[in-house]
C-alpha cells in the first residue's frame, strides 16, 4: 500500500464521519432556533419541553462533530503537508478565518447555552442559541469557501512554484461556491427536518406519552424537510452549469475535458487525469435519492386533521426513510471530491506532490487508529443518539432544574 | 507582521495549555477519585468552560495553518507520533467528558472515565513531547522536510512529555481547589499540595535532561531565555506550592496558569529567530519570518480576523465572569 492512497483514504473516512455529524448539527441548530425563539415569545411550556429534548440530541451529536472537525483540522499538516507548503498562504486563509470567527466563538457561545438554563435571563440565553447557529453558518461557509478553491483555485498567482494570494473576493464570488453552499445548507435543513420527523413519527407509532408534543415536532420537521428537498434539487441542478465550466473532467467525458486532458498532458506531462468512476455513480445516486425524496411533498397534504398520524403508514415511510438523506450526503461528498481527482487543488497541485513525506507505516497505522477510534466513537454517539430519542420528552439532563442541594455523595440524584 | 502573528500563534497555543492543561488536569484526577458523585462534580467544576477551552488549540492550529503554512505542514508532519498522540488523546477526553453522562449506569460512566483519564495523558505527554521535540531540534534536509520519526525518541522528549502529565496534574488539583465547593476543595487543595512538588521534580528532570543533552545546547539560539525561563517556572511552582499552604487559592491558580504558559514561551524565546532548527544542515533551519505567510495573507487576516480578537476574548471572559465562583448546589450539571 502506498502513502498516497493510505492518506486519500484516511481523509475519505474522517470527512465521511464529519459530514455525517456536522449536517445534523447544522440542520437541528436551525430547528432549534426556531423552538427556543417560539418559547420565548409565546412561553407555552410545549416548545420548552422541545428545545430541552431536541437540544439535548442535538449536543449529543455535536460531540463527534468536534471530535472528527479537530482531526480534520491536524489531518492537513500531518498528511498533507505540501498543500499548506505549496497553496498554504491562499488555502490556509479561509480555514484560519473558519476558526477563528467561527468556530471559537460557536463552542463558547455552546458551552454556556448548555450550562446556562436556569442561570441566564431568558433572552440572553436564546441569543447565546442564536449565536450558536449563526457561528455554524459561517463556519460552513469559510470551510466551503476553502473546499471551492481546491475545485477551482481563482485569486492566486504562482511565484517560484508557490501559490500567492492576490484577490480575496475572487475567493468569496468562486462560481464553484455560491449554488453549493445553497446546497449543502438545503441539505442539512433536509437532514434535521427528516431526523425530527423521523424520531417523533417512531414515538407517535408507539403511542408514547407526550403525542401532542410529538406531533408539533413531526409537523416542523416535515414541512422544513420538504420546503428544504425542493432547494436542495434547485440548488443541486444549478450547480451543473458553473461546475461543467470549471471542472470539465468531473463528470466524465466531452470535447472540453478531452482539451483539458491534453493542455494537462503538455504541462505536468503524461497521465491519468480523468477522475474514478466513483465520482458519477456517486453523482447519479445521489440524484436518485434526492428526486425520490421529492415524494415528501406527497406527505404534506396529510398533515390536514392529522391523516399522516391517523393512516400509520406514512408514520413508517418516514421512519424507514431516515438513512437516505444521510447516504445521499455521502454521495454527494464523494461526487464533489472524487470527482477532482487526480488533484488537490484542480489543475495546479497533484494529490502525489501533496501527501506528506511519511513512510507507508506510519500512515497506515494513523489510518486504522483513527478510523477505528472515530468509527468506535461515531458508533456510540448514533447509539446514544437513538436511545435519548427513544426515551422521550421525559425530563432530559439538559435544562434540568438544579437540584435544591446537590450533595456529592448522592449519586442517584444525576441520573 | 510576522512578530505579531507568532506571539497570537504562542498566546493561543499558551491560553490553550493554560485552559485545556486544567481540564486535562482534572481528567487525571479522576483516576484517583472511586466516588462517582466526586468524579461527577470535578467534571461539572469544569463544565461551562470546557468546550470554550479546547478551541484555543483550534484556533492556534488555524493560526498556524493561515499565517504559518509552511511551518504548519513541517510541524505537524515532522513529529508525527507526538502529535498522533495529542490528538488521540484530545479527542478521548472532548468525547468522554461529553458523553460520559448520557448513560445511566454507574458502570458505563466509569468506563468513560477512564477513557477521560487516558485521553488526558496523552494529551499532556504528547504536548510535552512536542515542545522538547521543538527545543532539540529537528533532522530538516535542504529541500525543507523534516526526515524520520525517530528524532523525537530521545530522554529529553521522554522527560518532557511526563513532566507535562505531572504539570497539568498539579494545575487541575489546583483548579478543582479553586472552584468545587469549600468543603470538598480541602481535599483536593491536599491533592495539590502532593502534586506541586512532583511535578517540581519532574521539570527539574527535564531541565537537566535538556541541559546535558547536545542537541539541545546546538539548537538552543538564545541560551538566555532558555536557563532564564525554567526557572521562572520553577518560581512559578513554589509560589503555588506556598499560596495552597497559605490557603490562597486563587493565587496558586494564577501561578500553576503561569507556569503552563511558561514552556511556550520558553521554545519561542529559545529558538528565535527561528522556529525549527535543523540538526543536520544548518542552512535548513526555518526562521519565523520564512515559514510564514506571504504579505497579502497576512494583511487579509489582519483586516479580517484582528478586529474580531477582542469580541472572542469579550466572549470568553463572558463565559468566565457568568459561572465565576464556586460550584454549588445551584449550579447546572450537564457533564
Amino acid at each position: 500500500m502506498d502513502t498516497l492512497l493510505l492518506a486519500r483514504l484516511q481523509f475519505a473516512t474522517t470527512t465521511s464521519i464529519h459530514f455525517l455529524f456536522v449536517i445534523v448539527t447544522l440542520g437541528l441548530v436551525t430547528l432549534l432556533v426556531g423552538l427556543q425563539t417560539a418559547w420565548v415569545i409565546t412561553g407555552k411550556q410545549k416548545y420548552e419541553r422541545l428545545t430541552r429534548f431536541w437540544g439535548q440530541l442535538y449536543v449529543i451529536n455535536y460531540v463527534l462533530g468536534i471530535a472528527t472537525g479537530i482531526v480534520m483540522e491536524f489531518q492537513f499538516g500531518l498528511n498533507w503537508s505540501g498543500l499548506s507548503r505549496y497553496v498554504g498562504n491562499v488555502f490556509g486563509a479561509p480555514l484560519a478565518i473558519e476558526t477563528l470567527v467561527a468556530f471559537f466563538l460557536e463552542s463558547t457561545f455552546l458551552g454556556m447555552w448548555i450550562f446556562g438554563w436556569h442561570r441566564l435571563r431568558r433572552g440572553v440565553h436564546l441569543a447565546l442559541l442564536w449565536g450558536v447557529a449563526l457561528t455554524a453558518y459561517a463556519s460552513a461557509f469559510w470551510i466551503l469557501v476553502a473546499n471551492s478553491w481546491l475545485q477551482n483555485p481563482v485569486g492566486y498567482e504562482v511565484r517560484d512554484g508557490v501559490a500567492h494570494l492576490t484577490d480575496f473576493p475572487a475567493l468569496l464570488g468562486n462560481p464553484t461556491l455560491t449554488m453549493a453552499f445553497g446546497h449543502v445548507v438545503s441539505a442539512a435543513l433536509l437532514v434535521g427536518g427528516m431526523l425530527m420527523a423521523a424520531v417523533s413519527a417512531g414515538h407517535l407509532i408507539r403511542r408514547t406519552p407526550d403525542h401532542a408534543l410529538h406531533r408539533t415536532a413531526l409537523r416542523i420537521g416535515l414541512v422544513t424537510a420538504a420546503l428544504s428537498i425542493t432547494l436542495v434539487q434547485g440548488f443541486g441542478f444549478a450547480q451543473f452549469g458553473p461546475v461543467g465550466a470549471v471542472q470539465p473532467t468531473k463528470f466524465g467525458g466531452g470535447d472540453e475535458a478531452q482539451a483539458m486532458i491534453g493542455e494537462w498532458t503538455a504541462r505536468f506531462g503524461p497521465g491519468d487525469y480523468t477522475p474514478p468512476a466513483l465520482a458519477s455513480a456517486g453523482l447519479g445516486f445521489m440524484i436518485t435519492i434526492g428526486l425520490t425524496l421529492g415524494a415528501l411533498w406527497l406527505l404534506v397534504p396529510l398533515l390536514w386533521r392529522d391523516w399522516i398520524i391517523r393512516l400509520r403508514f406514512p408514520l413508517w415511510l418516514l421512519l424507514l426513510a431516515l438513512p437516505l438523506p444521510f447516504v445521499a450526503t455521502i454521495l454527494g461528498w464523494i461526487a464533489r471530491e472524487v470527482g477532482r481527482q487526480p488533484w488537490v487543488a484542480y489543475g495546479l497541485l497533484p494529490v502525489d506532490q501533496a501527501v506528506s513525506p511519511v513512510g507507508a507505516p506510519v500512515m497506515l497505522t494513523s489510518l486504522i487508529g483513527f478510523s477505528l477510534l472515530l468509527g468506535t466513537l461515531a458508533v456510540t454517539n448514533w447509539v446514544l443518539i437513538a436511545r435519548h430519542a427513544a426515551r422521550g420528552a421525559q425530563d432530559p439532563a439538559l435544562g434540568r432544574p438544579p437540584g435544591q442541594s446537590i450533595h456529592l455523595r448522592t449519586e442517584p440524584a444525576f441520573t | 507582521m510576522e512578530l505579531i502573528w507568532y506571539v497570537l500563534l504562542g498566546l493561543f497555543f499558551g491560553t490553550y495549555l493554560v485552559l485545556g492543561g486544567y481540564d486535562y488536569g482534572v481528567g487525571l484526577s479522576l483516576a484517583r477519585n472511586a466516588d462517582p458523585g466526586r468524579r461527577r462534580a470535578a467534571l461539572n467544576a469544569v463544565g461551562p468552560f470546557f468546550l470554550g477551552n479546547e478551541v484555543w488549540l483550534v484556533a492556534a492550529v488555524g493560526i498556524l495553518f493561515g499565517a504559518f503554512p509552511v511551518l504548519e505542514g513541517e510541524l505537524l508532519s515532522g513529529f508525527y507520533p507526538a502529535v498522533l498522540g495529542a490528538l488521540a488523546g484530545v479527542i478521548l477526553v472532548t468525547a468522554g467528558v461529553q458523553l460520559r453522562s448520557r448513560p445511566a449506569h454507574e458502570r458505563v460512566r466509569a468506563r468513560w472515565d477512564r477513557v477521560v483519564v487516558v485521553g488526558s495523558a496523552l494529551a499532556a505527554l504528547g504536548w510535552g513531547a512536542l515542545l522538547a521535540g521543538l527545543l532539540q531540534g529537528v533532522p530538516r534536509d535542504t529541500d525543507g522536510h523534516v526526515v524520520g520519526l525517530t528524532h523525537l525518541v530521545t530522554p529529553f522528549a521522554a522527560t518532557a512529555g511526563l513532566a507535562m502529565v505531572a504539570l497539568v496534574a498539579a494545575h487541575g488539583a489546583t483548579f478543582l481547589t479553586l472552584r468545587l465547593p469549600a468543603d470538598d476543595a480541602a481535599r483536593t487543595g491536599r491533592l495539590a499540595r502532593r502534586l506541586l512538588p512532583v511535578a517540581l521534580a519532574a521539570i527539574g528532570v527535564a531541565t537537566v535532561v535538556g541541559l546535558l543533552s547536545e542537541r539541545v545546547r546546538a539548537t538552543a539560539q538564545q541560551p538566555l531565555a532558555g536557563v532564564l525561563l525554567p526557572v521562572l517556572l520553577v518560581a512559578a511552582l513554589v509560589v503555588a506550592r506556598a499560596a495552597l499552604t497559605r490557603g490562597r487559592a486563587g493565587v496558586a491558580f494564577t501561578a500553576t496558569a503561569v507556569a503552563l504558559a511558561l514552556p511556550v514561551a520558553l521554545v519561542g524565546a529559545t529558538l528565535w529567530p527561528y522556529v525549527l532548527v535543523s540538526t543536520t544542515d544548518p542552512g535548513a533551519s526555518l526562521t519565523v519570518a520564512d515559514a510564514a505567510a506571504s504579505a497579502p495573507t497576512l494583511r487579509l487576516l489582519g483586516w479580517l480576523a484582528m478586529p474580531l480578537l477582542p469580541a472572542l476574548l469579550g466572549f470568553q471572559l463572558m463565559c468566565w465572569w457568568v459561572f465565576r465562583g464556586r460550584t454549588d448546589g445551584r449550579a447546572p450539571v450537564y457533564w
